[in-house]
């Protein structure tokens, strides 16, 4: 069994706790164990620090990989928006000396030291990886599985891009989630400009929350015309974006989708044998009924 | 959907005037710009491959591309007081398809981070900051979410700063060590009394 810190950020353990449960069980059923990483924090929030003061930024998000670093452990995050902090501020840090020591100055004040010791992995991608679990084990703990439902991928930007600081190549049209949909059962279904953005990112869903779900909606529209039972994602912004912003768009353009919004994690979830309950699926704001329908 | 946004009327007057006026041009912000973004904006021939790629541009004013040729003039001005500044979801798309490999959105970053020294930043950045000096989350647990944690058989709160509250006098070392609580504090109460 692996080892991993498993870095929670805000949205998945305060709004979709159900993603939460199913990433520790899910994961342990791979091989992997997810251990508590005590006094965590907000990542923080990439968008909303990063605009006010980058040197904030890289110091909160230090203070979070220094706790793991402490118990010698790999970090595994469940949210494209936390990669961008953990992952891209561990990487910078172990590359840029000044950085680094500018961080260490602050960090002193709290007795901590940024060493530049562990690496941080999206959930997702050590589930592709095939030397630590990979699409044929996955596709072996299916014990339920999602046959004759049609499934797209929302790929989220922090995960995959900048491409170049990055290590999953193409961010044009990327396949390897949908071939993890597959896994379970389902049939993957491309859509029309299936790598824009949510919308909620760099601040835009507070500051101009109409844009923001002008954005959503759009992809929303693209979605429906490809004529999908759910769409699933590995970023739980992206799934407050698309979940609770329906709602937000029937109240402000006054139409609706009802399409099931599922983290990838709820989904195997589902597949494993998980119920409804135990993934905290009421807690979604648009209801997951029909999608359950027919895979239950 | 293009929409205005009801710039202030000197603003307005100003975006509309497209002459470049040699006094407004500070070389310094150039070289600001690009060691805060560790990019180079300066490589920049203006082909627009950026704002083509851009999710915000259908439906706003806002012009990536625009931005970036104003970095490399050093029209600080300009820049730091557009509102659509603050339109940029930073999905990256311009990043990767740029084929001057500049980084468009760590330029917007940048600049943002300027903005904010002259305390022009949308309040709700900063209700983000505000959260997290307390809870150590910006999106921070409720009893509706605390109900349900339970009843799936976890603690109600989440082993974070949550949990184990002593961790948050750390944060706050930190956000006080760049006395962001206290601009924070200071710029919300301006704005909203």
């Amino acid at each position: 069994m692996r080892e991993y810190a498993f870095f929670l950020g805000c949205i998945a353990p305060n709004r979709y706790p159900g993603a939460e449960s199913a990433s520790y069980k899910t994961a342990e059923k791979l091989g992997i164990k997810l251990l508590d990483l005590e006094g965590g924090s907000c990542c923080p929030a990439p968008g909303a620090f990063g605009s006010i003061d980058l040197n904030v930024w890289y110091a909160m998000a230090a203070r979070n990989l220094v706790l793991a670093e402490q118990m010698k452990k790999d970090i595994a995050l469940i949210c494209n928006g936390c990669y961008k902090s953990i992952w891209e501020v561990n990487h910078k840090l172990k590359h840029n000396k000044e950085l680094r020591d500018g961080v260490n100055e602050v960090l002193k004040g709290i007795d901590m030291e940024f060493k530049g010791t562990i690496d941080v992995w999206h959930l997702a991608e050590l589930f592709y990886d095939p030397e630590i679990v990979g699409v044929q084990k996955i596709r072996d703990s299916v014990k339920v599985p999602l046959t004759g439902t049609r499934i797209a991928v929302h790929y989220g930007c922090h995960l995959m891009k900048p491409r170049k600081e990055r290590h999953f190549g193409t961010t044009e049209h990327p396949v390897w989630m949908e071939e993890m949909v597959a896994a379970l059962g389902a049939e993957p279904v491309e859509y029309r400009n299936k790598m824009l953005c949510c919308g909620a990112g760099g601040g835009v869903r507070g500051y101009d929350l109409v844009h923001s779900l002008d954005i959503t909606n759009e992809k929303l529209i693209n979605l429906k015309e490809a004529k999908v039972d759910a769409l699933t994602e590995v970023c739980p912004f992206c799934q407050l974006q698309f979940d609770r912003g329906q709602i937000e768009i029937q109240e402000k353009f006054g139409v609706s989708y009802n399409l099931p919004v599922l983290h990838y994690c709820e989904l195997l979830g589902l597949a494993q044998g998980m119920t409804p309950q135990e993934l905290a699926l009421d807690l979604h704001g648009i209801s997951c009924e029909p999608f359950l329908a027919k895979v239950l | 959907m293009a929409r205005t946004k009801g710039y202030p009327e000197a603003l307005e007057k100003k975006l509309a005037d497209t002459r470049l006026y040699e006094d407004e041009r500070h070389p310094e912000f150039t070289k600001t710009v690009e060691k805060i973004s560790m990019t180079i904006p300066h490589m920049c021939f203006q082909c627009g491959t950026c704002t083509a790629s851009c999710p915000s541009a259908p439906r706003s004013s806002y012009r990536i591309r625009k931005f970036v040729r104003r970095s490399l003039l050093g029209l600080e001005d300009e820049a730091l007081t557009d509102p659509d500044l603050w339109l940029c979801t930073t999905c990256y798309s311009c990043t990767d398809r740029c084929p001057r490999d500049i980084a468009p959105t760590d330029v917007i970053m940048a600049m943002r981070n300027l903005a904010f020294k002259r305390d022009i930043i949308p309040v709700n950045f900063l209700k983000t900051v505000q959260a997290i000096y307390t809870t150590g989350h910006g999106v921070p647990n409720n009893d509706v979410n605390r109900a349900a944690r339970k009843k799936l058989g976890m603690h109600p709160d989440p082993p974070t700063t949550h949990r184990h509250p002593q961790y948050i006098k750390g944060i706050q070392y930190i956000l006080d060590y760049f006395e962001l609580k206290k601009n924070a504090d200071r710029i919300v109460k301006e704005r909203e009394g």
